[in-house]
């Protein structure tokens, strides 16, 4: 599937439950229309994965993700020898009949995320989560992929992407990455979304709910957003909380109902203790007010 | 005849953004005119979001890159980038003001072999107290610190690579070497963790009471980020700041000019508190300081409530790996610390050294080489 323009991309998007702003959204679709990866950065819980869940979803294409993670290596992001069967395969030939060409051809190579994205014949959505917590010498060796969408595996040869993934990364800004990788990609970064589109955010994800709880529970996690907290909630909070509301059956929210509930949004006990009594009673008082 | 102008629009565009700080290569360029090719030129927002996510990559960046759009194709006042390059200007000029005067006519080469009375005048020059250092003796203390910033504290990695006495069968090797037996591994291949650089991230006090250690601490700051091995520094005051970027390009004394520039408000007190929460939220949110060596460099003078820093230091010790707080008094055979700031932070400290002389930041060194978590995680 192919989009002319950022409307019709934005179009597919929504189609997939996903509501992007036009940032988001131009972001995608230059990455698709210059086949290059894209870089979302933002706060956590702000939807960058999702985006690329979203984009698969949009293209009818195959999702490969790769989670990253301190000491992730080539053994778990692109390929590894299926060693068991190796030894097997040698053990029940004769003796002397098995060639290492054969011993290490396709049929003995797990494929990882990253060898399973550049080798497939249909249209593939590669995301990259959190790369930020790999090491520097795996950002390293992902710039090589990145830059020749080729893998070298030395036992079989290079292989070449006969289509080239879309690829989205994503990170949390543990640190900074390295800057030839960002040259590479398009870079974006995701802020929270506006009240309106939060409201509209959290009535596509949580179908049924008032319209009264939805615009309260959006405005009340904004509320938040704007406190000195450790971990401020993102959209991902806002909508566990709301379906929580909605499963409560309530119509409105109240101190009660928020005291009750308050973990769904808030993380921290430090938070949690911060956004109490008069503070809790403010923030009620202000959501219902801009909700109304 | 549209498109040659919007090329050069868009390279003028880049040019205006190099000016500004914005590092901007031909490689940049050519994506976002090749993007612009992609989308609507009538609607503004399309445009800006094109020319952001291919020209920028960097958060801080976005809101030089915003003012720059507004002013290169809005038209709007440009006062505020001015300003911001009249700052770097400041620092420079600063720099060079210091280093000039810091500095003799021709300096004399260090003498390769010392024998008796250079060791000796060595010696002495490694328990000399910074503050009390001739601006010749501190350039040549100088040197011996990049050697010293060499000895960082390491963690294990959890990649493997060969090693006969490693504790994990290398199997590819080992299938390989078994084809010629008939699949017996006749032959054991090993392999083992090697150890890195684990993080490094240092706080130093640049408030007035700390001048002169602060100035010796940021050279040794300034030859760890050259390492170029994961070395994070900041600074604080009244405020915190950021300092890597600048130690990683320009001369230290010009960083520590800015720092102190940035970090200060004159007449108001170093708020060590504060500082270490905004270190704590907005990097330490950012998993900056989780498994890190942090090091804390002040004399624990300050204005905040010691309860504020006592509740900071926790956080920021459950966080890190191990806490080290460098205090140049404690070169003082007769100091205790009884400063109600320091006293609220010590209980998470994990190791409490001085800071003072050449001698004391080897025994840093040392023992950032060799630390080991000593509280309870």
């Amino acid at each position: 599937m192919t989009f002319r323009t950022i409307d019709e991309l934005e179009a597919a998007l929504r189609g997939a439950d996903y509501l992007p702003d036009r940032g988001l959204a131009t972001a995608l679709f230059l990455s698709l229309a210059l086949e290059k990866p894209v870089l979302l950065e933002g706060e956590a819980g702000v939807g960058k994965t999702e985006a690329a869940k979203a984009l698969a979803t949009a293209l009818d294409a195959r999702l490969i993700r790769l989670q990253c993670y301190e000491g992730l290596d080539v053994s778990h992001a692109v390929y590894e020898w299926n060693y068991p069967r190796q030894l097997l395969h040698i053990r029940a030939a004769q003796e002397g009949t098995v060639s290492e060409e054969e011993l290490f051809g396709p049929e003995f190579l797990i494929r990882r995320p990253l060898l399973e994205a550049i080798d497939s014949d249909e249209q593939v959505v590669l995301l990259i989560d959190e790369v930020d917590r790999a090491d520097e010498e795996f950002e390293a060796f992902l710039l090589e992929i990145l830059s020749d969408f080729q893998i070298t595996i030395p036992e079989l040869g290079t292989i070449r992407a006969r289509r080239k993934p879309a690829v989205v990364l994503t990170s949390n800004r543990t640190r900074e990455l390295h800057d030839a990788l960002k040259r590479r990609a398009l870079f974006h970064w995701i802020g929270h979304p506006s009240l309106e589109r939060e409201v509209e955010i959290v009535r596509l994800r949580v179908p049924g709910i008032p319209e009264r709880l939805a615009a309260e529970a959006a405005a009340f996690v904004r509320g938040l957003r704007g406190l000195d907290l450790a971990k401020p909630p993102g959209v991902a909070e806002t909508i566990d909380w709301a379906q929580a509301l909605a499963a409560l059956g309530r119509e409105e929210i109240d101190a009660e109902v928020v005291e009750q509930t308050l973990g769904s949004v808030l993380k921290y006990r430090e938070d949690i203790e911060a956004v109490r009594d008069e503070t809790l009673v403010g923030l009620i008082e202000e959501a219902r007010a801009t909700a109304r | 005849m549209q498109g040659s102008a919007i090329v050069r629009h868009v390279v003028t565009f880049g040019r205006v953004l190099r000016e500004v700080g914005i590092e901007v290569g031909p490689g940049r360029v050519a994506d976002a005119i090749h993007g612009l090719d992609s989308v609507d030129l009538t609607r503004q927002e399309d445009v800006y979001f094109t020319l952001r996510q291919t020209l920028v990559s960097r958060h801080d960046e976005l809101e030089l890159f915003d003012r720059a759009f507004v002013a290169w194709f809005l038209r709007g006042p440009i006062a505020p980038l001015v300003r911001q390059k009249d700052r770097r200007r400041f620092a420079d000029k600063v720099a060079r003001d210091t280093l000039e005067s810091g500095q003799g006519d021709d300096e004399p080469e260090e003498p390769d072999t010392p024998h008796e009375v250079g060791a000796s005048a060595h010696e002495l020059l490694r328990e000399k107290d910074f503050a009390e250092m001739t601006p010749e003796e501190f350039e040549r203390v100088r040197r011996l610190m990049a050697a010293i910033a060499r000895t960082r504290p390491r963690r294990t990695s959890r990649r493997r690579s060969p090693d006969p006495r490693g504790d994990r069968l290398d199997l590819r090797r080992l299938c390989r070497k078994s084809l010629r037996s008939g699949g017996d591994p006749v032959e054991q291949t090993w392999k083992a963790r090697k150890t890195v650089h684990r993080k490094l991230v240092v706080l130093c006090d640049v408030s007035g009471s700390m001048d002169a250690y602060a100035r010796a601490l940021l050279f040794y700051l300034h030859a760890i980020v050259g390492t170029g091995t994961g070395g994070e520094a900041f600074a604080f005051g009244t405020r915190l700041t950021r300092l890597t970027p600048d130690l990683a390009t320009r001369d230290p004394e010009a960083a520590l000019a800015r720092a102190t520039e940035l970090a200060i408000d004159w007449g108001s007190g170093t708020r060590i508190g504060s500082s270490l929460a905004e270190f704590n939220t907005v990097y330490g949110r950012r998993a900056l300081s989780r498994g890190a060596v942090v090091v804390i460099v002040s004399d624990g003078w300050e204005r905040d409530d010691p309860d504020l820093i006592g509740r900071e230091m926790a956080k920021l010790a459950r966080a890190a790996y191990a806490v080290v707080w460098v205090n140049p008094l404690k070169g003082n055979p007769e100091y205790q610390p009884l400063a109600g700031g320091m006293r609220a932070a010590l209980p998470f400290v994990d190791r409490f050294l001085p800071g003072h002389n050449l001698r004391s930041l080897e025994e840093l060194g040392a023992v950032l080489a060799g630390i080991e978590r000593r509280h309870a995680a």
